[in-house]
């Protein structure tokens, strides 16, 4: 009896090894070791082809705080991160408050409102493109009715516009779904509670609403920023980085520099500073509105 | 515009009774006057234009395309550039498919046989050294995707999978399990034990306790993953055209736009049909299953 429990025991010991091994070894080769190679390689002139990379110290990371167009791109990045975290929080924000309910035609717009975010970024940069293009469809029917054509895409200012205005239109669903989910955990006694002592809807949005609301708001806004700092896809096909360059974000540029200019070790550095902001600024904007919370509350 | 009040006031009919029943529903109904329905009716044309432009366009000529870009002309639209975009030489679309769907099927098959054993020993279990593992995964979750693709490429050419069809679909199978097993974990845990004693008892081993009692009861949060990973796999960009490489002739729907879109880019009846024929599938099936959908990407996105 001993013996067989045993065995059975030893078994079940081999069962768990073979339910546990495959996907840690997968895991630990292909996202943990990864990793660790970033920072490694950013210390080397990696070609992409040698076995053995030349450890080249930081000279990439100085070369890269020193590279105006590195810089140029910094700031692009940060402006899209910061002005699209706005514009999808506070479209998000808005149109949860307009089609929260279950009516038919809410569920409609829901779905309207979110369906951009199935797409591919690179479609809809290409169809968007192929709208706002000087050949496209927006520009083609001004010059029908007499009048310019105007520069969407081709001027350096317009085009940056643009790229934020067309990553807000598609990615503001997601917000609008997550402040829906918010909005339902808000006590309805407490709306209620403050709609009999005669607050307006502003007031009751503002003191009642907003504040229970806190913690969606968080996740939302990092959430917005995170994904908008590593904005590529549809760099590539709204404006190819165009024009002149102006419109490139820091990801554009680190799988430009890697798999075009085959400076892998370089594209790394970019890739771990922009990790590390990235990280930074998700931590310092959970940090402020923790304190704004407390705020509120206290 | 018509069209939409109609749906409006069907859609008041639906609420009446409930709007009763409920006294404070009647604020919210005087809210939802005309200024509202048609805001937001202006709201929805803007958002389905694209769409809209998208569809029409994929049936007409060039010349139609550049002198009436929102015209609809019933009687000329043809299906013959939808036609030619399926059998474009630069990028045979149908294989695309072919060979999306492949990858989708292969990194979800993959994905659930990988994480669901072991966030099942993790849920069960309450060893100090599983409860590492699942912190592991889940810092796993806060790993970008852009910071990867450089130093996979060098695991990849050193483990003399770049460019092959198993490498990729290792990799894309890596990205989804820390959210998979964080959330199978999660959900493992609100199955009783009860029922593994009791398989226990009827002397099944765990991989059999696993696959025969546990998994079956996983249908919603595996319907959750697969749906993530499918539209991940699809519209993935980055990673097949890296690691795929354009050189190896292998094309998803998402690379193989790019190789057949990029050239053309003013040639509208190349552009327009390609990119029809690109998310038609995925569109189908969002309109077929949007609820589940839109919970399974929201959830996706707050991954982090």
């Amino acid at each position: 009896m001993n013996f067989v429990k045993r065995t059975k025991r030893a078994g079940d010991g081999a069962a768990t090894l073979l339910m546990v091994v495959p996907a840690t070894v997968v895991f630990v080769v292909m996202l943990v070791v990864p990793v660790g190679l970033a920072f490694y390689l950013s210390l080397t002139d990696w070609d992409g082809y040698s076995a053995q990379p030349k450890i080249i110290g930081g000279s990439n990371y100085t070369h890269l705080f020193s590279d105006p167009v590195m810089r140029h791109a910094a700031f692009v990045t940060l402006l899209v991160a910061v002005a699209g975290t706005a514009g999808m929080n506070l479209l998000g924000l808005g149109f949860a408050l307009l089609v929260n309910g279950t009516s038919r035609i809410n569920r409609f717009l829901r779905v309207v409102l979110f369906y951009p975010h199935v797409l591919s970024a690179l479609v809809v940069g290409f169809l968007w493109s192929a709208i706002l293009g000087t050949t496209g469809a927006v520009n083609s029917l001004l010059t029908a009715h007499g009048g310019s054509v105007l520069p969407f895409l081709s001027d350096p200012t317009w085009a940056l516009i643009t790229m934020i205005a067309v990553l807000v239109w598609a990615g503001f669903g997601v917000n609008v779904v997550l402040y829906l989910a918010g909005l339902q955990a808000v006590p309805r006694s407490l709306v209620e509670a403050a709609r009999i002592d005669g607050a307006t809807r502003w007031q009751v949005f503002r003191h009642v609403t907003l504040p229970a609301l806190g913690p969606v708001v968080t996740v939302n806004i990092v959430l917005s920023l995170v994904t908008l700092l590593k904005t590529y896809d549809l760099v590539v096909s709204l404006t190819a980085g165009g024009p002149a360059g102006q419109t490139q974000t820091v990801a554009y540029l680190i799988l430009w520099n890697s798999f075009h200019d085959n400076r892998l070790g370089f594209g790394s550095a970019q890739s771990v500073v922009l990790m590390i902001v990235t990280g930074i600024l998700a931590l310092v904007v959970t940090r402020m509105r923790r304190r704004g919370e407390m705020a509120v509350y206290s | 515009m018509s069209e939409l009040t109609v749906t409006e006031s069907r859609a008041e009919e639906g609420t009446a009774v409930s709007e009763a029943a409920a006294p404070e529903r009647r604020s919210v109904r005087r809210r939802s006057g005309l200024p509202r329905a048609v805001f937001l009716g202006l709201v929805a044309i803007f958002m389905l234009t694209p769409l809209y432009v998208l569809v029409v366009n994929a049936f007409k000529p060039q010349e139609e395309i550049l002198a009436n870009p929102f015209g609809l002309p019933v009687g000329a639209l043809t299906t013959r550039y939808l036609s030619h975009a399926l059998h474009n030489p630069q990028f045979n679309i149908v294989r695309g498919y072919a060979v999306t769907i492949l990858f989708v099927v292969a990194v979800n098959v993959l994905s659930v046989a990988l994480a669901g054993p072991v966030a099942y020993v993790i849920a069960r279990s309450s060893r100090r050294r599983y409860r590492l593992l699942l912190l592991t995964f889940l810092a796993g979750t806060f790993i970008p995707g852009q910071v990867l693709v450089i130093p996979v490429v060098y695991v990849l050419k050193t483990l003399g999978l770049m460019g092959t069809i198993r490498g990729f679909v290792l990799f894309e199978t890596a990205l989804t399990l820390p959210f998979s097993v964080f959330l199978y974990a999660g959900y493992i845990g609100t199955i009783p034990p009860t029922l593994d004693q009791a398989a226990a008892v009827d002397g099944a081993g765990r991989l059999r306790t696993f696959w025969k009692i546990i998994f079956p009861l996983m249908r919603p949060v595996v319907a959750t993953m697969v749906i993530l990973n499918t539209f991940s796999v699809w519209n993935d960009f980055v990673n097949p055209q890296i690691i795929l490489g354009p050189g190896s002739g292998l094309y998803t729907v998402t690379t193989g736009v790019y190789a057949a879109v990029s050239q053309y880019s003013t040639d509208y009846s190349v552009v327009f049909p390609t990119l029809l024929l690109a998310i038609a599938p995925l569109l189908v099936f969002f309109v077929v299953m949007q609820r589940h959908i839109i919970s399974g990407l929201t959830a996706g996105a707050t991954k982090g």
